[in-house]
């Protein structure tokens, strides 16, 4: 068995084991990506000096894990792509409320009205179209031309473990009330509507033309065009009279008993900074909530429309939308 | 020479120190009691208390079920057709390349089955690369190939885990004394006969362990299905837990998952404690290969397209989606520090899995009455509980019971453990089962202690066993994904975590880089172990 010693010893020495992390450490448990935050987690060290661990996983992965390791949280901020799951969170008393000058600055809808997550920043809900398929006199201008017969097997969207879909679907019970949002998405299915896995999937199927139109969200438009795929978008229902389109933030919520919430507050003032925003905001195109921001490349938030329904009444609606989109199929 | 036969023997008494491994065995099934126990019992807790499906109905259970059931049992068929050729050929043959083919016959293996559904669909998919070139072809946009749904699904596992088979037996068909097929040959008997008669029947423990391994992996597999849009067990469970963030009715779904796959392994005891052969001789001779003659291309060509399929078409997507050599090189040297944690994380739950597993197939098989089967059905359960649901878990447990544990890596070697254990066990178990206890018994009564009895006469003749379950639990442990996901500790990323997260981010170039990292590292000591048994030092 001296192999045997040799490969335990071998092991050993690739890689001592961490010691548990140090209270000085910031430690964020991320539902968004990695390549969207790190610029931001980086600058956030260089200017406070906090090191930080990066935890990047699934919105709902993490709130899971979060909720088990409640009676000794390990980690110290949450970082979610969608707000229905902080408010979940909010009312399982899992999350510490923090205001500040900087969360302030957040339109009143992006916020908690508890304190307990602040939005980051933003996606708009889109119609993606491939522009080979889709000439440009035909580009539905509304996501509820989606059903007319001519888009027959032609649809895409991600299913609901995309919260943003989740999401997208109770705004539409909020202010359409349910049995218009079960029409509507009847005609959908009527018209072959197709449910993926994910966002990637659906940005990815129309670019590649297996679908001609997808709904999903803003940054994955510019993602398209970054991987030279001929798409085109359209930020549906902006007419007098539409619906808008709903934008959905990503959120930062301090953990309750976290190890270092200290550096967690730092870290969402941070990020709500200007320099914060601008980092944060181009790595990814997303749309910055706080008011005097620079978009960049971005359709700013004042520009687009969009229904008004409040996160909380979105949290109170999505266990029903959500019975209502499997009610229809189980593939949501 | 020495003369053997097969014979069909009852199971061999314990010997008069049986106590001292009665003992060891009961020890051994606490420890284990403790490391696996403590999960399910959650499970079943938290299933009972959710008392609900959430929003699956009775029947859509049952089709989910019976999804679940087909598709492992035709992935451990096709693994099989996949598998027991190409093994035959290398040991017993003299096919041309055999010493290349038995090595990357097992890179398949290397290959998490997520990367390579992903190379199948950006080969296969609706829009893949076989479209569009039919399509430019004859000049008709129909779409000729759709890898998605449950054939996809059937293709993609057969042929990502038929190493788990191919290595059990073809250590099996080494091990195994072929003087039993040259008398039945002198006998009379065909090649075919040969084959159906006496080979077959002795491979039958490694090939029932490795089409286990298949189907138990079948029923746990996440990321190749949920990426060829197959709706299975795993599929649900995961739409549960983070689509309906409901923890209880995930809980519930997965508790009926560990019970088939329970119902599967009390079949699999059934079947395999009708029979039994042992081989009287202490050495495994080494066959005479079997000339193959004018079959010889034919065969290198069989070998060639199980290979092309399973091997070189992945990595040829892979490497065209990486880039250039100077790219490649950036993200080796950028992602260092996780490849050096996949290693050693790898490593040692290999070498645990292969200590812990040697002394408990030893055990098992020396212990009296039930305790030995409870011992391999402990561990074999370990197996059966899906990845995201076993980290969910220990999270609860570890963080509440053992918090200086939880938040290392330590936990993520526990995890492996739990789920890769039965690896190690079932293979050297199969091994086991082939040599004959009247050895054992004879060394005892040359007054060898039971120490020296495991060292100098077990350990031997299960050697090419330990090494080949040593790299199994390796490559195993260096592909997890799920359970890692929810349990490392934060910083502390392994392999498949940068392979997924780079994917969810659609940076491919990346992904393609490190899932080719990933494959490079863990086939290392496939190869590393092929080229000492080459040179005859293992």
């Amino acid at each position: 068995m001296t192999a045997t010693a040799l490969l335990l010893s071998l092991s050993g020495a690739l890689y001592p084991l961490p010691a548990e992390a140090a209270p000085d450490r910031l430690v964020i448990y991320s539902g968004r990506k990695e390549k969207a935050l790190k610029p931001v987690v980086d600058a956030f060290t260089k200017q406070t000096g906090i090191p930080v661990d990066l935890k990047v996983g699934k919105t709902a992965g993490l709130a899971n894990e979060i909720r088990m390791e409640k009676a000794r949280p390990r980690g110290d901020l949450y970082i979610s792509t969608e707000s229905g799951i902080v408010e979940i969170l909010t009312k399982d008393g899992l999350l510490e409320p923090h205001q500040s000058a900087a969360t302030k600055a957040v339109a009143d809808d992006f916020k908690s009205a508890a304190g307990t997550w602040t939005g980051i920043s933003g996606r708009a809900r889109i119609i993606l179209y491939n522009k080979n398929l889709v000439p440009e006199k035909d580009v539905p201008r509304s996501i509820f031309a989606l059903t007319d017969p001519k888009w027959k097997g032609q649809l895409a969207i991600a299913g609901t473990r995309e919260r943003t879909t989740l999401a997208w679907a109770t705004a539409l019970v909020a202010s359409k009330g349910e049995a218009f949002t079960r029409d509507y998405l009847k005609g959908l299915h009527a018209n072959g509507l197709k449910i993926l896995a994910d966002n990637t999937e659906v940005w990815q199927g129309v670019g590649r033309g297996e679908f001609a139109i997808g709904l999903t969200n803003s940054p994955n438009y510019y993602l398209s065009r970054q991987n030279n795929l001929p798409v085109g978008v359209i930020y549906p229902d902006q007419d007098a009279s539409g619906w808008g389109t709903p934008v959905n933030p990503n959120v930062a919520a301090v953990i309750k008993g976290a190890p270092n919430p200290e550096a967690a507050r730092k870290f969402i003032d941070f990020v709500l900074s200007p320099d914060g925003q601008r980092i944060l905001v181009t790595q990814d195109y997303e749309i910055p909530l706080v008011d005097n921001a620079d978009a960049g490349a971005v359709l700013p938030l004042k520009s687009i429309k969009r229904p008004a329904v409040s996160a909380e009444r979105l949290a109170e609606l999505e266990e029903a939308t959500l019975k209502l989109l499997t009610s229809l199929d189980p593939n949501w | 020479m020495t003369q053997a036969a097969p014979m069909t023997l009852a199971r061999p008494a314990p010997a008069a120190s049986g106590w001292f491994a009665q003992a060891g065995a009961i020890a051994l099934l606490a420890g284990v009691g403790l490391l696996i126990l403590p999960p399910l019992l959650y499970l079943a807790s938290s299933a009972i208390q959710a008392g609900t499906l959430g929003t699956l109905s009775i029947g859509s259970l049952a089709g989910l079920a019976l999804t679940t059931l087909a598709l492992a049992a035709l992935a451990t068929v096709w693994a099989m057709l996949l598998a027991l050729p190409l093994a035959w050929l290398v040991v017993r043959t003299d096919l041309p390349f055999r010493n290349v083919c038995r090595w990357l016959a097992v890179v398949p293996l290397a290959i998490p089955s997520y990367i390579g559904a992903m190379a199948y669909i950006a080969l296969l998919g609706p829009v893949g690369s076989l479209n569009a070139w039919l399509a430019a072809l004859t000049g008709s946009h129909q779409q000729w190939m759709n890898i998605y749904g449950f054939w996809g699904g059937v293709f993609v596992l057969g042929l990502f885990t038929y190493p788990y088979i191919f290595l059990l037996a073809s250590a099996a068909l080494e091990a195994t004394n072929p003087s039993v097929e040259e008398t039945a040959r002198s006998l009379g008997e065909g090649p075919l006969g040969v084959l159906r008669r006496v080979t077959l029947p002795m491979l039958r423990p490694s090939i029932m362990a490795g089409g286990l391994l298949v189907f138990l992996y079948a029923l746990s597999d996440f990321g190749s299905l949920s990426l060829l849009r197959v709706h299975v067990f795993t599929t649900a469970i995961y739409h549960q837990l983070n689509t309906r963030f409901d923890q209880a009715a995930a809980a519930m779904l997965s508790f009926v998952l560990v019970l088939l796959t329970l119902a599967v392994l009390v079949g699999q005891h059934a079947l395999l404690s009708r029979r039994s052969y042992v081989t009287i001789t202490g050495t495994a001779r080494v066959a005479r290969p079997v000339p193959l003659g004018r079959w010889r291309w034919p065969a290198v060509l069989l070998a060639g397209g199980i290979l092309g399929l399973s091997v070189f078409v992945p990595l040829g997507v892979l490497i065209a989606q990486t880039g250039t050599a100077g790219q490649f090189l950036d993200v080796l040297g950028e992602q260092w520090s996780f490849i050096k944690n996949s290693l050693a994380l790898a490593g040692a739950a290999a070498t645990l899995a292969m200590i812990v597993g040697f002394l408990i197939a030893f055990s098992a098989k020396r212990a009296t009455g039930n305790t030995g089967a409870a011992l391999l059905g402990t561990i074999q359960m370990g197996y059966a509980i899906p990845g995201t649901v076993l980290g969910l878990s220990l999270i609860l447990l570890y963080n509440t019971y053992l918090p200086w544990l939880y938040g290392t890596a330590g936990v993520l070697v526990l995890a492996y453990l739990i789920r890769f254990l039965t690896q190690s066990v079932q293979g050297i178990d199969a091994a086991l089962a082939g040599i004959n206890p009247h050895l054992e018994e004879a060394a005892r009564s040359l007054a060898a202690s039971p120490g020296a009895v495991l060292r100098r006469v077990l350990a031997p003749l299960v050697r090419p066993t330990l090494f080949a379950v040593w790299t199994l639990v390796f490559i195993s442990a260096m592909k997890e994904l799920d359970a890692t996901l929810l349990l490392r500790p934060a910083g502390f990323d392994t392999l498949p975590v940068r392979v997924y997260i780079h994917t969810v981010e659609a940076e491919y170039g990346k992904a393609g880089a490190l899932a080719l990292l990933l494959i490079a590292f863990t086939a290392l000591p496939w190869l590393v172990v092929t080229r000492l048994r080459d040179k005859k030092l293992v």
